[in-house]
């Protein structure tokens, strides 16, 4: 027991530290573990919402093919946010509490270079990250090796009302200017107050970080330019952003999206209220359920670019399995990770509205015959783009969404936002270079 | 001091040891680390340890956000607790004079109290709903856009911290009310004091201590204000509702900047400490005019 914990030098830093430790070994000798021999893996991960939670079978499954390990699965918090606090001070506080670990994709290059992380490449077979998509195999790579199994798979997408569109014989639009003059055909027709045009995630959060670079794709900039360069195209930048205030200017967009996330938008879009919308593909199920208001009437297509033939990519999310450095059973909590994110596994995971990571599973017909709008989805995923890949997105995202909060409601011009972001992370960053 | 007295004096040292030595592992010794935290560079994450002195706090001095932060805070809890106590007090001057139904008011006003700031957070979420929240129905289904307009989300947060705490201002007035005396009443009343002479001779006077101990503790929880703006707006829109908690969090835990955060903490803590001790000398004031 002494021999364990000196393993983690930083535990053993401070006093108080030393103190919490003599206390855990004298908590230690009291009592002896229940069963001998066999190993206990600890599974982190955010609970599943809904009527269907695929992931305890997938787990009895997973116990039952590995005779000797059982595995505890613990949930983590709600919101991205708390579940990095989480992780943040458990595994920097050199916690040995959990073995697998659902990882939000943006968080990848961050915990490696915090060294929380283990580097999978060695247990991996050289073509196995193939069957991914191209883009989430990416964002579980860092600096050339492997660190997490990708696990499920999101793209932002744009749903519109085909009854709508139908009505008025509007394609789906291809860009910006079709969808806004979409929405003042349809607004003039319907006559509906309640009707508004575009919904989409405004509010002081991660959400809209996502939406804005959405806008800057769009745009033909991006937030990190090849050398990391920060904001390296600013005048295209600050057009992103003005168009995005002049969606609301307009009336496009209702003024309250400025505090929308993705929940808010995409009740009113569900109970009808509003012709198109931004989010993620986990929306779709909710139209399509049963009571839904607008069950049979939701399209989806790509998020309009600026010029035809342009579609804008989507930004892509999602999660991976890694596993924590501290684990004391790297193999079998390997195992477990490569099991959890098996195309078997996945196939399971896909009636939670969990979207797969493997690409074949989009042209399954056994899954195909549930969610028709499955190859559909693929092409949508496989044209998406991952946020900004960097140890210090959550630095770049939480110092700039304040600074595009002030440009939606108008206190800021998107110069002004822009320089200002700029000059704060130049603060935060050189010195952590 | 007679050796009897002497023993005695040990004896009670001894038995405040225990404590004394719990207080300072758990308040002293974390206080000293983050003022110690609060002087360096430190970015765990990247291995980053650096001793910088005072070049947080320099920073801040000029940071924008900082002082957006110090100025929400300032007027959230200057409002709020403003708000609270005069309110608190009518309805426990409303609730003495009422004969039916002051149960069921109690209960009420506790189960606002007793509900977590989160709940409340989320149960006012709804209430704000820009076109379906029963506010803006009340309101002749106005559209006002309660979180996301800069000029009414730091409102937003205030009535719904206002509808959460003002019951424990109401209870410890109450609790007041019921040990004044009836005899005071009727002297006062022999003298031939009104209603409004009574309330602001007797009633107001007696209740002043209570008021201050009560506005102690709301300022001091106001002036660290977290959960209900975390849930409700994120600090947002364009952090109008961003407090010094939320800026010391969103950069200990989401940017991961130790020293940076704790220097925002310990400045939090100062400011604590500077308004209770305003307060306290004000109750000394009264504790001896009384």
């Amino acid at each position: 027991m002494l021999v364990r914990i000196a393993q983690y030098p930083s535990v053993t830093s401070s006093p108080l530290a030393l103190l919490l430790a003599a206390t855990l070994i004298l908590g230690g000798c009291a009592g002896e573990s229940p069963d001998r021999g066999a190993i206990t893996l600890v599974f982190k991960h955010a609970r599943i919402l809904g009527p269907v939670d695929p992931i305890p079978p997938l787990l009895r499954e997973f116990e039952a093919r590995h005779p000797g390990v059982r595995v505890k699965s613990e949930s983590l918090p709600w919101t991205s946010d708390e579940q990095h606090q989480f992780y943040a001070i458990n595994l920097e506080g050199a916690s040995p509490g959990f073995d697998v670990m659902m990882l939000d994709v943006i968080w990848v290059p961050e915990f490696v270079r915090a060294g929380w992380l283990l580097d999978l490449s060695p247990f991996l077979d050289p073509t196995e990250m193939a069957a991914y998509f191209p883009s989430a195999a990416a964002s579980a790579t860092y600096a050339g090796r492997v660190w997490g199994l990708p696990w499920n798979m999101n793209a932002g997408m744009l749903y519109y009302r085909v009854d709508l569109l139908t009505r008025y014989r509007f394609r789906p639009p291809e860009t910006w200017n079709e969808l806004i003059s979409q929405v003042k055909r349809i607004q003039a027709g319907e006559r509906d107050p309640k009707l508004e045009g575009y919904l989409w995630q405004g509010k002081q959060y991660e959400g809209l970080v996502v939406n804005v670079l959405e806008a800057f794709w769009a745009s033909g900039t991006d937030l990190l330019g090849a050398d990391d360069r920060l904001f390296p195209d600013p005048d295209h930048a600050a057009e992103a952003l003005a168009f995005l205030r002049g969606l609301i200017e307009a009336g496009i967009s209702p003024r309250w999206v400025t505090a929308a996330d993705e929940e808010l938008s995409r009740r009113a879009f569900g109970d009808g209220h509003a012709i198109f919308l931004r989010n993620w593909p986990y929306a779709l199920d909710l139209f399509e359920a049963p009571d839904s208001p607008v069950r049979g009437k939701v399209g989806i297509a790509p998020l309009p670019g600026r010029t035809r033939s342009a579609a804008a990519p989507g930004s892509t999310g999602g999660s991976h399995l890694g596993i924590s450095r501290r684990s004391a059973h790297p193999a079998a909590a390997f195992a477990l990770a490569r099991f959890l994110t098996s195309a078997h596994a996945q196939r399971e995971m896909s009636k939670a509205a969990l979207y797969p990571t493997h690409e074949a599973l989009y042209h399954d017909p056994d899954l195909i015959r549930h969610r028709p709008m499955l190859p559909r989805i693929h092409e949508l995923m496989l044209a998406g783009r991952p946020r900004p890949v960097t140890p210090h997105y959550l630095v770049l995202s939480t110092t700039l969404q304040p600074e595009f909060s002030a440009v939606l409601v108008g206190i800021k011009s998107p110069r002004r936002a822009i320089d200002d972001g700029r000059r704060r992370l130049e603060h935060f960053l050189v010195s952590s270079r | 001091m007679t050796a009897r007295e002497r023993r005695s004096r040990r004896h009670g040292l001894l038995l405040l040891a225990p404590a004394l030595t719990m207080l300072g592992l758990l308040t002293a010794y974390p206080g000293l680390y983050v003022l110690w935290l609060s002087l360096q560079h430190r970015v765990p994450v990247f291995g980053i340890t650096e001793f910088i002195g005072f070049g947080h706090y320099v920073f801040l001095g000029q940071d924008p956000r900082f002082w957006s932060a110090a100025r929400t805070t300032g007027l959230f809890t200057v409002v709020s607790v403003l708000v609270e106590v005069v309110l608190g007090v009518l309805l426990a001057l409303a609730l003495r004079a009422q004969r039916r139904g002051r149960g069921l008011g109690f209960s009420l006003l506790l189960l606002a109290w007793a509900m977590p700031a989160v709940v409340t957070a989320k149960l006012f979420e709804w209430l704000y709903h820009p076109s379906a929240g029963l506010i803006n129905v009340l309101l002749a289904h106005r559209t006002l856009n309660w979180l996301g307009d800069p000029g009414l989300a730091l409102p937003a947060v205030i009535m719904a911290d206002v509808w959460r705490t003002m019951p424990f201002v109401v209870i410890l007035a109450h609790a007041r009310l019921l040990t004044i005396p009836t005899e005071i009443y009727e002297a006062a009343q022999v003298d031939g004091a009104g209603r409004l002479a009574t309330l602001r001779h007797i009633t107001l006077p007696l209740l002043s201590q209570i008021v201050l101990i009560a506005a102690l503790f709301r300022t001091l929880d106001a002036l660290r204000a977290f959960d209900i703006m975390y849930v409700l707006t994120g600090g947002g829109p364009a952090n109008t509702t961003e407090t010094l908690t939320i800026y010391a969090y969103r950069s200990l835990f989401q940017m991961l900047q130790l020293g940076f955060g704790s220097a925002i903490g310990v400045i939090v803590f100062g400011l604590v400490m500077a308004v209770a001790w305003m307060y306290l000398r004000l109750l000394w004031r009264e504790g001896l005019a009384a």
